[in-house]
């Protein structure tokens, strides 16, 4: 039997958590640049292998600069948590750290995966430069424009809740 | 200078100029009959070219002035969509009227029918009952509610745990995620955790909410949905609730918050079910 998973795609303003749903549900991209507002909730299924599918429901939270005011009723019964950070702009992700405490402490136990997102605009070694000056431990960096490495941050968010079912 | 010679001079006098203007009159007519002649030539030789010029012109309209007159139209329509309205409105009005009127004729037609000799009299006596004309029981009879689609769906996650639907137009994983998020808009923004959206109205379509600890239902209702329908699908909803969803802890209790052992309850199942107790209802 298909699994279904909720999963919510968290970050601040524009770091561009619709467009990688995007590019991970349709695999297509736009520059044209749309507050999404509320909740916007999308679908698909993935293959973790042979004859193992799970089908991700896609919550794709409006972005907000104070974390903690996010509303908790959209935070009820996740499964788990992706949060995006801009890569060009330190003002998403100079507070990471304090970021992901606010968001444990509302959904507690839950798998957490950190994504720098719009790596088509940086130079990939200043990138890890960056993080170490940081001190920033990031799970995926991504380019929801190119595609670079969106599927893989969705199957490892998938491989994980099976798992973890 | 006699008789004669003086009628010559008077003749040379008088015929002279005459003569001159008869020549020039003839010329004239000459090339007036030979104008004549070429043209008649060359409409003889122009015309068919022409002919076959303007159908080729004929058939090429919709490729070559086609777009042009597309674009046009659309510059119009942006530019001048008050015009545009105003110029389209009696044609459309026109045509809804028409559609209206026709439609009006079809459901009289379908209340005539209704209006049979047994039914009419039993109509008669449930007008007398019910304080209602024959034809608004009819017409009560025809928009009669319906259940359409009925979703269960885990009440925090917004994960469908089993639907019946009698036809699957959409993507109900999807719909229930929406539902579930509108839903909790509401009660949050309401600061209402305890209470509950309990109704979604859609054009044609009304979506009853009915919650429970840890799922909620969502039925799909067409047609006209009174407070009566709503007692008479909250019987069935309870009688299912009772009947079948109590009887199974993973419907009823938080999975992480009773000690009891949950027994999982299969979709298939579950579906089984929701087509038993909905599936022939009548609300």
């Amino acid at each position: 039997m298909q699994k279904s998973k909720k999963v919510v795609v968290l970050g601040h303003f524009g770091v561009g958590k619709t467009s990688l749903i995007r590019r991970f549900v349709t695999n297509s991209f736009s520059d044209n640049y749309k507050v999404t507002i509320g909740v916007h909730i999308t679908k698909k299924v993935v293959e973790i292998s042979n004859e193992n599918t799970i089908s991700l429901i896609l919550w794709d939270l409006e972005g907000t600069d104070k974390l903690d005011t996010i509303r908790n009723a959209y935070l009820l019964g996740t499964h788990g948590l992706v949060f995006v950070f801009d890569v060009t702009r330190p003002s998403t992700f100079e507070h990471l750290n304090n970021d992901l405490d606010i968001v444990r402490s509302k959904v507690p136990n839950t798998p957490l995966i950190i994504v720098g997102n719009k790596s088509d605009l940086v130079d990939l070694a200043e990138l890890d430069v960056l993080f170490k000056k940081n001190s920033l431990s990031v799970d995926f960096v991504t380019s929801a424009k190119t595609g670079e490495t969106v599927d893989d941050l969705f199957l490892k968010m998938a491989t994980l809740l099976n798992e973890d079912a | 200078m006699n008789e004669n010679d003086k009628l010559e001079i008077l003749k040379d006098i008088l015929f002279d100029d005459g003569h001159k203007f008869e020549e020039k009159i003839s010329k004239r007519v000459k090339n007036l009959e030979q104008t004549l002649n070429q043209k008649k030539k060359f409409s003889d030789k122009v015309d068919p070219l022409i002919t076959q010029q303007l159908n080729e012109f004929k058939e090429s309209i919709p490729s070559t002035l086609g777009p042009v007159i597309t674009a046009t139209l659309k510059q119009e329509i942006k530019h001048h969509k008050d015009d545009v309205v105003d110029a389209l409105y009696p044609v459309l009005g026109k045509m809804v009227k028409k559609y209206v009127a026709q439609e009006m004729q079809l459901l009289q037609e379908k209340i005539d029918n209704q209006l049979g000799f047994l039914k009419r009299w039993k109509l008669k006596i449930n007008s007398i009952f019910s304080g209602k004309n024959e034809e608004e029981l009819v017409l009560d009879q025809l928009a009669v509610a319906k259940i359409e689609q009925v979703l269960l769906i885990e009440k925090d996650s917004g994960i469908l745990k089993a639907s019946f639907s009698k036809s699957k137009t959409i993507d109900e994983e999807m719909v229930s995620g929406m539902l579930t998020a509108i839903k909790s808009f509401v009660e949050d923004a309401f600061n209402q955790r305890s209470q509950n959206l309990e109704s979604i109205e859609y054009e044609l379509y009304q979506i009853h909410l009915q919650s429970f600890a840890t799922h909620y239902m969502a039925i799909v209702i067409s047609g006209n949905y009174t407070t009566s329908s709503k007692d008479k699908l909250q019987d069935v909803i309870f009688n299912f609730y009772n009947s079948f969803m109590a009887m199974n802890l993973d419907l009823v209790f938080e999975t992480d918050t009773t000690n009891k052992p949950i027994e999982t309850v299969s979709k298939p199942r579950i579906e089984r079910e929701l087509k038993k107790y909905f599936g022939n209802a009548k609300i």
